[in-house]
């Protein structure tokens, strides 16, 4: 906790609909401790050179989820972003509005395509006529029970993994990493009566069409890693209603062909997802591939080392108890 | 112009649990708020909240510490009430679907707080404000309502003595509009940005508290500021009381766990005041830290283990790492205290009513009083839902018998022109500086320790900024989303609230709870064993006094 001031440059993208016809960049320079958080940087912007800088902002640790935005193209909480780092790593510090959200001014977005998800996935407890809560006193819930949660009662909402997510991005139907995250907690929770019927119904434009890049865990501020729990609903839906979606049948067959050969036999794969009819359907990308690739036609070898992935595959099905 | 039987302003757990209250009684309702509700600062809330829920406790030992906590200022009638309503109140939470924390037989965890006689706060690890925002908001966003999300309030109508509706900035348009309501709750939340030093979120501002108070609402017991002990130095970020209540100690810079000194009983656990001040006298008495950011003591969790710390103080792992720089599983944290609650505000009964019709307030915004002149950690979360529940019911029962008022053009034209001056000058001061000033000032002169020399000199400053506040200059002239403006309108409101604070303080010539006059150190219950009511006047606030309530518990001294 030194005082030593270093120099730091800010490249702040700045738009006003009222009067600007396209987004601009604007330089700021300030001499600031190694330290010093880049949202406390902005603010010293907005009260010694530029007012009209708009953010939104609140708490400064980390636990309103106001401040997500983007810095040096990372998803970040601009509250626990400090700036020496940056600067050591960028030589400046670019700082632009979420993505995947239309910008309303400067640093601010529209969120609502964001909360629309949210509100999708039906976030509050749904209760069982037959099951009442215990009256007069609290649920039982046992710390195993609470763990269950994982890391999801940390998320704050700040849609850092929103705007990092590519899934969003090419699809704005799909549901992202912050409501998924959410539907998980609720399909774990012991008082909720729905796990079943919230599986079913968030498969379908929603649940797999997660590319599994793990770039919302890589920007999650409260390490809620929504990844992982879409991995992990992933796994419910498959165990308990099978594989009927696309996606989960992708997942199945994917797995299921693997020790066939070593290697993927990708025309096994497409009738696995999509059966013999849905295949057919897939004829006009199918010759599109083939074009490029027309070994794709032939059944792959068993590679050298098969046998080893098929032991891999038997230590598995051991450890789930399949043997 | 907008019509509806009830608004909320404010959607943190006070504002939601009082839309949810009118909701359930069968009225239509709006809520106002410059905050997405899950940006809410009750979400900053750590520790926990308090019930007397295990057979082994016994609300009347809550009332009690609540009690002696106030110094015998807070009203035991609303206390009894308050310390009834715990065990509901979170069990009700916990039915709303707030994931707590749990012990091992599947109840309720708790843990020890300051100023309690018994561990009985309840949390969910030290993110326990979250925890409920989350809870409430899952089970009131399933109810249908209308949401004025991102408005800034600033105006209340009050005409032919009641209230008429309000006047609100929509940030997004840019356009101030008014919103016509048979009754209105304040629930806004803290003003501790009118300090400096304080563990509040940037958006504390006291907006609702200001404008009641220009409303002619009567402000209660404004002088009663909690100094939180251990705010992270420089940053002042909150660390929870619940460190302490896990076992944490603070030691000084010769290794001394001096609280033996202040506190031989409770240690590190007495009431928040009294730590407070302790650690302020080790400091200037030159037995603290010292360093680039002022003094300091050391707040020491590393006795207590990695796992413990990790997982029931993991927000203060991150806090301490992201912002200190210090790993509290190896390294003392440096802690100072800053401003953390007002025990004053919106002056209420138990029901949430002001003294203007159709007006209530709930939360941190309001004073009913139940922590009197200094708040029990654990008790602010139960406030904000028991007193936030009951704002909503009297709410709803005035609007169900009150016809719907009238706003007019005129009314929104005439609350907004000193605005248009702001936007229209070609020179003036700059709100930004004006708020720093005013910090700076209450961060010096009204304090922990105050005086009269230092509480005049305070109040000479802040008649300055006010004055030179009517010269405010805002910059920026775009509609949307400007800061620069609500900056302005907020520091003005911040202003009137400093003033009021320390007008208070000067009158008030005794020590008690958090109100510590070095020039009169002893609580005097002969001549102020009583509420202090601000109202608003041509000069500044004047001051008015209501009596205490008694019930079963006589003043005595406190010790811990």
């Amino acid at each position: 906790m030194t005082a030593n001031l270093t120099k730091a440059e800010f490249d702040v993208y700045r738009y006003d609909p009222t009067k600007d016809a396209k987004p601009r960049y604007q330089r700021y320079t300030l001499e600031l401790a190694p330290h010093t958080p880049v949202l406390s940087a902005l603010l010293q912007i907005r009260a010694e050179v530029d007012p009209s800088l708009s953010l939104r902002y609140s708490c400064r640790h980390a636990i309103c989820g106001s401040c997500a935005m983007q810095i040096n193209s990372k998803s970040r909480l601009a509250c626990q972003t400090q700036i020496g780092p940056e600067m050591a790593k960028h030589g400046r510090i670019v700082i632009e509005p979420m993505r995947n959200q239309p910008v309303i001014r400067d640093l601010v977005v529209d969120q609502s395509p964001f909360w629309r998800q949210y509100d999708r996935i039906e976030p509050h407890l749904k209760l069982d006529p037959a099951h009442p809560m215990p009256v007069g006193q609290p649920t039982s819930m046992s710390p195993e029970e609470v763990e269950r949660f994982k890391e999801t009662p940390r998320c704050i909402a700040c849609g850092a993994c929103y705007s990092a997510c590519p899934a969003v991005e090419s699809d704005p139907e799909f549901p992202g990493p912050m409501a998924l995250a959410k539907l998980y907690r609720f399909v774990v929770d012991p008082r909720d009566h729905a796990h079943q019927d919230r599986l079913l119904r968030i498969q379908p434009g929603g649940l797999w069409l997660c590319l599994r890049c793990h770039l919302c865990t890589e920007s999650c501020p409260k390490d809620v890693r929504p990844s992982e729990r879409i991995r992990d609903l992933k796994e419910l839906a498959i165990t308990a209603q099978g594989a009927t979606e696309h996606g989960s049948r992708h997942a199945v067959g994917f797995k299921d062909n693997l020790p066939d050969a070593g290697v993927l036999n990708e025309m096994k794969l497409v009738r696995q997802t999509y059966g013999l009819v849905g295949t057919l359907g897939q004829l006009g990308q199918g010759i599109r591939i083939y074009r490029k690739k027309p070994e794709i036609l032939r059944k792959p070898h068993p590679i050298q080392g098969v046998e080893e992935v098929r032991k891999i595959y038997r230590a598995l099905d051991r450890e789930e108890g399949k043997e | 112009m907008r019509k509806h039987e009830v608004v909320v302003v404010g959607a943190g757990l006070a504002g939601q649990r009082a839309a949810l209250a009118a909701i359930e009684a069968g009225r239509e309702v709006a809520i106002v708020t410059k905050l997405h509700p899950l940006r809410s600062h009750s979400g900053a809330a750590q520790g926990g909240i308090n019930a007397a829920v295990g057979a082994d406790d016994s609300v009347d030992t809550h009332i009690y510490d609540t009690v002696k906590g106030s110094d015998y200022l807070g009203d035991q009638d609303a206390i009894e009430f308050f310390c009834k309503s715990a065990g509901p109140t979170v069990i009700e939470m916990e039915h709303f679907g707030t994931i707590f924390s749990r012990g091992a037989d599947g109840s309720l965890a708790r843990r020890a707080f300051g100023g309690a006689g018994f561990p009985r706060t309840i949390y969910a690890a030290d993110r326990t404000g979250l925890a409920l925002l989350q809870g409430l908001w899952e089970r009131l966003g399933s109810e249908r309502f209308t949401m004025y999300e991102e408005w800034e309030l600033a105006k209340l109508v009050v005409r032919d003595g009641r209230v008429q509706g309000l006047i609100a900035l929509d940030r997004r348009r840019g356009e101030f509009e008014g919103i016509a309501a048979r009754s209105i709750v304040v629930a806004t939340g803290p003003s501790g940005r009118v300090y400096g030093r304080t563990t509040n979120a940037h958006s504390c501002a006291g907006d609702g508290v200001s404008v009641a108070y220009e409303a002619g609402a009567f402000l209660k017991d404004m002088e009663f500021v909690q100094f939180h002990p251990t705010a992270l130095l420089e940053s002042s970020i909150l660390i929870t009381e619940g460190a302490r209540g896990e076992g944490g100690i603070l030691k000084n810079a010769a290794g001394e766990r001096f609280m033996s000194k202040y506190a031989p009983h409770a240690l590190e656990l007495a009431s928040r005041d009294v730590v407070s001040r302790s650690i302020v006298t080790e400091v200037r008495e030159g037995r603290g830290f010292s360093g680039p950011y002022g003094g300091y003591v050391h707040l020491e969790l590393m006795h207590l283990g990695k796992e413990k710390v990790e997982s029931r103080l993991q927000e203060i792992c991150d806090y301490s790492r992201l912002f200190a720089g210090i790993d509290p599983v190896t390294q003392p944290i440096p802690v100072y205290p800053a401003q953390h609650y007002m025990m004053g505000g919106v002056g209420t009964d138990i029901h949430g009513a002001t003294n203007i019709a159709g007006l209530f307030a709930a939360g941190e915004a309001a004073c009913v009083s139940v922590h009197g002149a200094n708040r029990l950690g654990g008790n602010s979360l139960l406030d904000t839902l028991v007193f936030g529940k009951e704002a909503g019911i009297a709410a709803a029962e005035f609007a169900a018998k009150a016809s719907t008022p009238e706003l007019t053009a005129a009314d929104v034209t005439e609350a907004t022109a000193p605005y248009r001056a702001w936007s229209s000058r070609t020179d003036g001061e700059d709100p930004s500086a004006l708020r720093k000033e005013m910090q700076q000032t209450m961060d010096r002169y009204a304090g922990i320790y105050r005086t009269e020399s230092d509480l005049a000199e305070g109040l000479k400053r802040i008649r300055a900024v006010k004055k030179r506040f009517e010269r405010v200059r805002v910059v920026d002239q775009s509609k949307v989303f400007n800061l620069n403006l609500t900056d302005a309108i907020e520091t003005g409101e911040m202003i009137e609230l400093a003033e009021v604070i320390l007008v208070g303080a000067y009158a008030r010539t005794e020590s008690r709870g958090a109100h510590f006059r070095v020039d009169y150190p002893k609580r005097d219950d002969a001549r102020w064993m009583k509420h202090t009511l601000a109202q608003m006047g041509p000069e500044g606030p004047t001051l008015s006094y209501s009596p205490v309530a008694f019930t079963r518990w006589e003043a005595k001294e406190r010790v811990y």
